[in-house]
């Protein structure tokens, strides 16, 4: 048999069976091999057999790197400082076995997303990496009273980029709070430095109390006093939120507009009073120099899909144009407003529950009221083409006045009803708002029900009486009834204590009578509370409800972006509908 | 490479990876309230087909760690006191930072092949670091108590950085970068 020896092929330069490959040891095939001519063997060159190292070069190129540098906000840069005398928090350890547990629990969470006018990367990237609101919170750098509610962090997530917003919440929501949260927060980051807030006269003291409540740390300064303190109050530095209201912008316009007065932000509350791009008021708001423009309303459309053009006019001048279509208008605002009902976001808020008390009117009541109706259509028949709108709203009025009282016996069926229903208010211990148009009209009921604790809040109520009353109402617990007036009670004002509200006669825009149910009907409401709106059958009344609920349709219409077209104004023929007149021929003299 | 600026930071390390363009990185520095101080974030990178076959296993800690997370490492200003990933071949970038890295849990996160410490709890989360810094488990200990940051999720950030890689793409084409001849 052949013993084989291996020896190392790849070395050999020439080839030869003698030297290489193997060593034949065996005894028989050696002598075979001697005694015979060995073959010439030819030996081929074997070094092109040999592998060659083939070097392959894999560059490591960095990847491009983009970097962002974010601006440091001291207050968040550095950790929170400890409260003196308090114990050091331990810090929290956990089992990490335990870890999987509490990490299921999924947080709520809510973010900031850069709006669609935000153009520059580094800018989108801003928001995009700011942490959720929750965080923010958790890290003890806010406070709050109470838990907001979910949609309470996204207004505020959609207010704090914005240089333009409406915040359009139902009356109720929290407007406020998540107003005063967005300005909190970037006061915070520094990125605002002044803050001017205008509200109507009767909401200054509203809104103190509730930066103290949300905002503590927050120094304030009220616009108010005679010329020289305001002045001072103007000039004042250091102060970061200034808090005027719509009346004394005109008095103040110097001020206001003079050299180097600039806010980094000008928040408009109730802005629907600048609706009207000619008034003074609105005027001088768009002429106020500042960097951010933020509207607050519950009603951005009062009466008409132009409403909401005039306040763009404050936010972004000329971004919209009046006689747009209302299509056009909602995708044009639809980045820059957020608006929510109580339907939308609170699900288990305690129901809003409407009664109509439909009334017929006391026989002294028909009486007058027949030969005012009569007396005064023929009246306005008689004008011709010269009647005007004030002509018929005067006859509107005059008719409205007696639904609610006979003027000469002074009887009066909706006050007959109402004073049955505040007994039973007053009797179980609840507390009710009564609204009516007319300061005379809440005059005449404080003095027929005073026997239940009954409060007035009007017109003719000095500011400085206003917010005792309102504390002796939530406080005193033998006060049952507060009459308002929509004017002085329908903005602005929390009365989620009240759980019955009437309407003792209707105001011409349903956004009105929204507002002024919402009072009571807000975050913080116990229980349901109960509308009952009076209506004196077949009378003017009953002719102007199906006016109201028709405007009503037309606003959800434009709200929610469905496109269709709708002028929420009373037409012309709306007007004189309601007493079955011709329209005149040429221009109504007066809107509606 | 950093500064050692001495603000207390934290840094998040991550990769996304998209079907077309390749793998971005991202990396995200915040303060411990989570305000962003620094974002940097890669061009893509894709690996050639030399690549893929030459790194085999190692691909991956090799464009995450290496390619990736040491070329963004070294870009920050800030030095933070940690960095986290939720990537585990992001490991592979200890080597190149004298800053502890930790690799943070996710749902279904794949450990088995992961040469990683016995996890411990950081806030709210369950973290490793790489078995081969054995000092760092101490270290970020230490580190966290110190930084009252006890609020931030540790998951959360990465959240952040991917949108804004995504907006990031959205804004600016990318260019692939040509990792091999």
């Amino acid at each position: 048999m052949f013993d084989w020896q291996p020896t190392n092929l790849l070395s050999a330069s020439t080839w030869d069976v003698r030297d290489h490959c193997v060593a034949l040891e065996a005894n028989n095939l050696s002598e075979i091999l001697s005694s015979q001519a060995f073959p010439s063997v030819e030996s081929p060159d074997l070094w092109v057999l040999s592998p060659k190292a083939v070097a392959l070069k894999i560059p490591r190129t960095a990847p491009k790197v983009t970097s962002f540098t974010f601006p440091e906000a001291p207050a968040w840069v550095q950790a929170q400082p400890p409260i003196p005398g308090a114990k050091p928090q331990a810090v929290k350890t956990m089992s990490p076995d335990a870890i999987g547990e509490e990490s299921s629990k999924k947080p709520t969470i809510t973010r900031i997303k850069p709006p669609g006018d935000v153009i520059k990367l580094e800018d989108r990237l801003y928001y995009v990496l700011q942490p959720p609101l929750e965080t923010l919170i958790k890290s003890d750098a806010l406070h709050f009273p109470f838990e907001p509610f979910p949609y309470q962090y996204q207004g505020v997530a959609f207010l704090y980029p914005r240089y333009a917003a409406v915040l359009a919440d139902e009356m109720g929501l929290g407007k406020t709070m998540q107003s005063i949260t967005a300005i909190r927060m970037l006061l915070r980051s520094g990125e605002l430095r002044s803050v001017l807030l205008i509200c109507p006269k009767p909401l200054v003291t509203n809104w103190k109390r509730e930066f103290t409540q949300w905002a503590p740390e927050i120094p304030l300064s009220i616009i108010e006093g005679d010329a020289s303190r305001r002045h001072w109050l103007w000039q004042q530095d250091g102060v970061p939120v200034k808090i005027a209201n719509y009346e004394l912008l005109m008095r103040d316009k110097e001020e206001v507009l003079g050299e180097g007065m600039h806010f980094d932000l000008v928040m408009l509350d109730e802005a629907q009073r600048i609706k009207n791009i000619n008034n003074t008021t609105s005027e001088i708001v768009r002429a106020i120099p500042r960097t951010r423009n933020w509207a607050l309303t519950g009603t951005p459309i009062e009466n008409s899909p132009d409403d909401i053009v005039g306040i763009f006019e404050f936010l972004s001048p000329g971004y919209m144009r009046t006689g747009m279509p209302a299509k056009r208008l909602g995708e044009l605002a639809r980045d820059y407003i957020l608006r929510r009902t109580k339907e939308m976001v609170l699900t288990d808020m305690p129901p809003k529950m409407f009664r109509d008390a439909e009334l017929d009117l006391s026989p002294e009541q028909r009486a007058t009221y027949e030969i005012a109706e009569n007396e005064g259509v023929i009246n306005l028949n008689e004008l011709g083409d010269s009647i005007t709108i004030q002509h018929v709203f005067e006859l509107v009025l005059r008719l409205k006045q007696i639904c609610n009282f006979d003027p000469a016996t002074g009887t009066s069926s909706k006050l007959e009803r109402l004073e049955a229903d505040l007994e039973e208010v007053a009797a179980s211990g609840r507390k009710a708002i009564v609204f009516s148009q007319w300061v005379h009209s809440i005059e005449i009921i404080a003095k027929k029900l005073e026997r239940l604790g009954v409060l007035q809040y009007h017109g003719k109520i000095p500011s400085k009486q206003r917010d005792p009353i309102l504390k002796q109402f939530k406080e005193d617990k033998s006060k049952h009834v507060i009459l308002m007036s929509y004017g002085a009670g329908s903005v602005g004002l929390n009365l989620q204590f009240c759980e019955y509200v009437f309407l003792f006669d209707r105001w011409w825009n349903p956004a009105i009578e929204d507002q002024a149910i919402n009072r009571a009907h807000r975050i913080g409401v116990a229980g349901p509370v109960t509308v009952t709106r009076m209506l004196a059958l077949s009378t003017i009344e009953e002719r102007i409800n199906q006016v109201l609920e028709h405007k009503r349709e037309l606003f959800n219409s434009i709200m929610n972006q469905t496109g269709a077209h709708a002028d929420l104004r009373l037409t012309q023929q709306q007007i004189f509908g309601l007493f079955n007149l011709r329209t005149p021929k040429g221009p109504i003299k007066q809107a509606a | 490479m950093t500064t050692g600026k001495s603000v207390p930071a934290i840094g998040f390390l991550t990769v996304t990876e998209h079907a077309e363009h390749g793998l971005f990185g991202g990396y995200l520095i915040l303060n411990v309230s989570g305000r962003p101080l620094e974002f940097h974030c890669t061009a893509p990178l894709k690996p050639s087909r030399a690549q893929e076959i030459l790194y085999g296993p190692t691909l991956r800690p090799f464009l995450f760690g290496e390619q990736i997370g040491q070329t963004l490492l070294a870009k920050a200003k800030v030095k933070p006191l940690l960095v986290c990933t939720d990537a585990t071949a992001m490991l592979a970038a200890r080597e190149f930072s004298d800053v502890p890295l930790l690799l943070v849990q996710t749902d279904g996160m794949e450990l088995k092949t992961a040469n990683l410490s016995e996890p411990f709890a950081l806030g709210c989360r369950k973290v490793f670091t790489s078995a081969s810094y054995d000092e760092d488990q101490r270290n970020v200990l230490d580190k966290w108590s110190t930084a009252h940051a006890d609020s931030l999720d540790l998951l959360e950030p990465f959240t952040r950085i991917r949108e804004a890689l995504e907006e990031a793409q959205k804004t600016v084409r990318p260019t692939t970068v040509p990792t091999a001849a």
